[in-house]
């Protein structure tokens, strides 16, 4: 008994103070840790597949402007799998290692980008570029209507005015409209 | 010998129940798929039990829009050959009846009273017909699992509605431990029936954390995106529910998972087992007012989580799994500091070990506390450390190898003890054997790929999955469909059975007691409750139901005596 108590406090008294000073001292994961989300607007060809994968649906794609793809990305559902990332053909997408995302505004957790899609020839839609089409076996990419989502509870982007920026972008760029 | 095992059990069913055998088939090596007519399902449960098999889950299907009625499918584990049974009872959807076999297996309880509540088949002859998973105020005729209900469908509020609870043994009070069970900070209520200060029974109603993830996999999300949340079945035993649903998958489709994987699949999970029995030991010390041991062993734990961190890229949802393999492999540049992250824990779980082995205090509060017997484990179909502590030697990684479990033979881990002491012993060396394994596998790694491409699933297949949870066997059931999702898939966490023991593990007990009891079947409130549609539970439900509970218990104080008997 005494023997048995006497060994307890020895494990207590060995393993001494192991509390970390964060949040006083900052504590940074380690490599490869899947933080928040973070968008490179520039590489993104608007190919939808991130929206595929997205388990929680965090990604909705709207093609309802001609030659105008919008991504919308509603952060506050990511579960940081970071499946979005992995299938991404131009590593537009990655994670950062912020793990810090408590805010008291839903904004910070939005990110909305406008991506310019050179239209078909004969009809005139917008298509991703072939090559990039062939880097994704995923079948069925598109998700394009809101009603596919579970829980379509985001607030619907001023029309008029992702349609006068899309026709202000120049072909083949891309234009970010919100961070 | 799988298929002799197989075909013997077929043959058996067929001499026994005669026409009433609608068709036998193998639907894997491992797989029995054994169609009975519904007039003969006690007979086929009976045949089960005589060949010695055990009761593992029962799964509804509504079948109506593959032009059948409803599908009533008991899971049967025939362990000695490795070997699951499945007894499907097809019923018609104009007539949804069928005889309970709980009379047979009281461990099919919960099961019977699941499909009654989420796909609508009256189970004949069941002991206590009420609701277990939909909350009282659900509309009648309501049930969610049938394909015509929508996913987010959400019922009307009701008002005046009344649980239906267990009335208490004449000149017993009652005593409320829930709505939130205090100690595991988790919702489940149980009502504890009390004479004085032991405990003569009890009446459980939980299930007020459903999430509808059943229903999501099979009208919502696709194939790989199910791991994610399958892996949000626990927050304790996540990777292990992702693994249990891709090996159903992978079974079911014939995808035949990369050794490098399954390897890596195993290095995972025993990486889990060791965190989780940690945090188990030091829960059980803390129920039990001895915050040494939850410090301490929690201080163990934590580099096991940085270590899966760094594997991963995150300390607990892993996001590891896919159908068909892992997303990130483990490199050589890893292996030291896994190796020494192990060798750390084990020589500090092993001074744990040795210091509360002789705890005079530890005894007095285990010893002998929270007994179930080998027969009664049996009967109500108990799994993992909770059975094996009562000589019940069962283990998902023996009885149904996968992974790479069977290169790495794990050690099963027993004791006759039967009680919360034997609990402890059981999940100590368990962790040792853990830590071997890890060890093993790493040793042993093979080269090559991580994932194995998979092109399109027919719809029409089945899979059955088992794999040992910390905290017992978990099991899936992935019937796959043809829009590019399960068109059924079923969960049981290994908490579903185990819970089912608490009644006989705590009459006759000290009400101080009841918490190491229950909390030794280390539960997952969570884990269990995994299946409803819509949670109605709202801010204003919730205070309603407490002052309903109050008022019932008051109400019972006031009658005690008066003669409402009737057992629990």
């Amino acid at each position: 008994m005494l023997l048995s108590k006497l060994r307890e406090a020895l494990i207590c008294v060995q393993a001494g103070r192991v509390t970390l000073p964060y949040p006083y001292a900052p504590h940074d994961p380690p490599p490869g840790f899947r933080g928040k989300l973070a968008l490179d607007a520039d590489r993104c060809i608007g190919c939808g597949g991130c929206a595929a994968v997205c388990p929680s649906g965090v990604i909705l794609i709207r093609d309802d402007k001609p030659m105008v793809r919008t991504l919308h990305f509603a952060l506050a559902r990511c579960t940081y799998c970071g499946r979005c990332s992995d299938v991404c053909p131009e590593g537009a997408l990655s994670h950062t290692l912020q793990f810090e995302t408590a805010t008291n505004t839903i904004d910070d957790l939005v990110m909305t980008i406008d991506v310019f899609m050179g239209p078909c020839q004969r009809c005139g839609r917008c298509f991703p570029p072939p090559t990039a089409m062939d880097q994704l076996p995923i079948r069925g990419f598109r998700m394009d209507s809101e009603c596919c989502r579970v829980g379509a509870d985001m607030p619907a982007p001023d029309a008029a005015a992702t349609w006068a920026a899309a026709h202000s972008a120049p072909p083949g760029g891309v234009r970010t409209l919100t961070p | 010998m799988i298929a002799t095992a197989a075909a013997e059990t077929a043959t058996l069913l067929r001499s026994r129940l005669g026409a009433g055998v609608l068709g036998a088939r193998e639907m894997d090596p491992d797989l029995l798929w054994a169609s009975v007519d519904r007039s003969c399902v006690r007979e086929a449960t009976t045949v089960m039990k005589e060949i010695g098999s055990r009761y593992l889950v029962t799964v509804g299907i509504d079948e109506r829009p593959l032009g059948g009625g409803y599908g009533i499918v008991h899971l049967f584990s025939l362990d000695a050959e490795h070997l699951f049974i499945a007894v499907d009872c097809p019923v018609s959807a104009g007539d949804p009846r069928i005889d309970s076999i709980t009379p047979l297996i009281p461990g099919a309880s919960w099961a019977e009273r699941e499909f009654r509540d989420m796909i609508g088949v009256e189970p004949e002859g069941h002991p206590d017909p009420k609701r277990l998973v939909l909350p009282d105020d659900w509309p009648e005729g309501v049930h969610p699992l049938r394909r015509d209900v929508a996913y987010n469908y959400r019922p009307p509020s009701v008002e005046g509605f009344a649980p239906e609870l267990v009335k208490p043994p004449r000149g017993s009070s009652v005593l409320p431990v829930g709505p939130f069970f205090p100690v595991l900070e988790e919702p489940a209520r149980f009502r504890l029936f009390v004479e004085g200060e032991t405990v003569v029974g009890c009446d459980y109603r939980g299930f007020y954390n459903h999430r509808g993830i059943e229903k999501l996999g099979d009208s919502v999300l696709t194939w790989d995106r199910i791991p994610f949340l399958a892996e949000r079945i626990c927050g304790i035993c996540g990777f292990i529910h992702s693994t249990c649903y891709c090996q159903a998958v992978e079974k079911a489709a014939d995808i035949e998972v990369p050794r490098r994987a399954a390897y890596i699949r195993t290095v995972m999970l025993e990486l889990e087992r060791i965190h989780s029995h940690l945090l188990w030991l030091g829960i059980a010390g803390h129920i039990l007012g001895f915050d040494t041991v939850l410090m301490q062993t929690w201080r163990i734990r934590e580099p096991v989580m940085w270590l899966t961190e760094e594997i991963s890229g995150n300390r607990k949802t892993y996001g590891m799994n896919l159908v068909g393999g892992v997303r990130r492999d483990i490199t050589d540049a890893q292996l030291p500091r896994i190796l020494d992250v192990l060798k750390t824990v084990e020589k500090e779980a092993l001074a744990v070990r040795k210091a509360i082995a002789d705890d005079s205090t530890l005894h007095a509060r285990t010893v002998g506390v929270g007994p179930l017997s080998t027969w009664w484990a049996k009967e109500i179909c108990a799994v993992g450390p909770p059975a094996r502590a009562s000589n019940v030697l069962i283990d998902a990684r023996i009885d149904h190898p996968y992974a790479a479990y069977d290169d790495l033979k794990p050690r099963l881990c027993s004791s006759d003890g039967c009680d919360v002491w034997a609990r402890v012993i059981v999940r100590l060396d368990e962790l040792e054997d853990s830590i071997r394994l890890v060890r093993e596998a790493l040793a042993n790694l093979p080269a090559g790929a991580v994932r194995a491409e998979f092109d399109e699933i027919p719809g029409g297949r089945v899979g059955v999955s088992a794999v040992e949870a910390p905290r017992g066997e978990a099991i899936h059931f992935v019937m796959t469909g043809g829009e590019n999702r399960p068109y059924r898939w079923r969960v049981r966490a290994p908490t579903f059975p185990n819970l089912q023991a608490v009644p006989a593990m705590i009459r006759g007990q000290s009400i101080a007691d009841v918490p190491i009891s229950i909390g030794s079947l280390d539960p997952c409130f969570s884990c269990t409750e995994r299946m409803e549609t819509v949670s109605v539970a709202d801010g204003s439900r919730r205070i309603y139901t407490l002052q309903e509970l109050q008022a019932l218990a008051q109400s019972a104080r006031a009658r005690r005596g008066n003669g409402d008997g009737g057992a629990p």
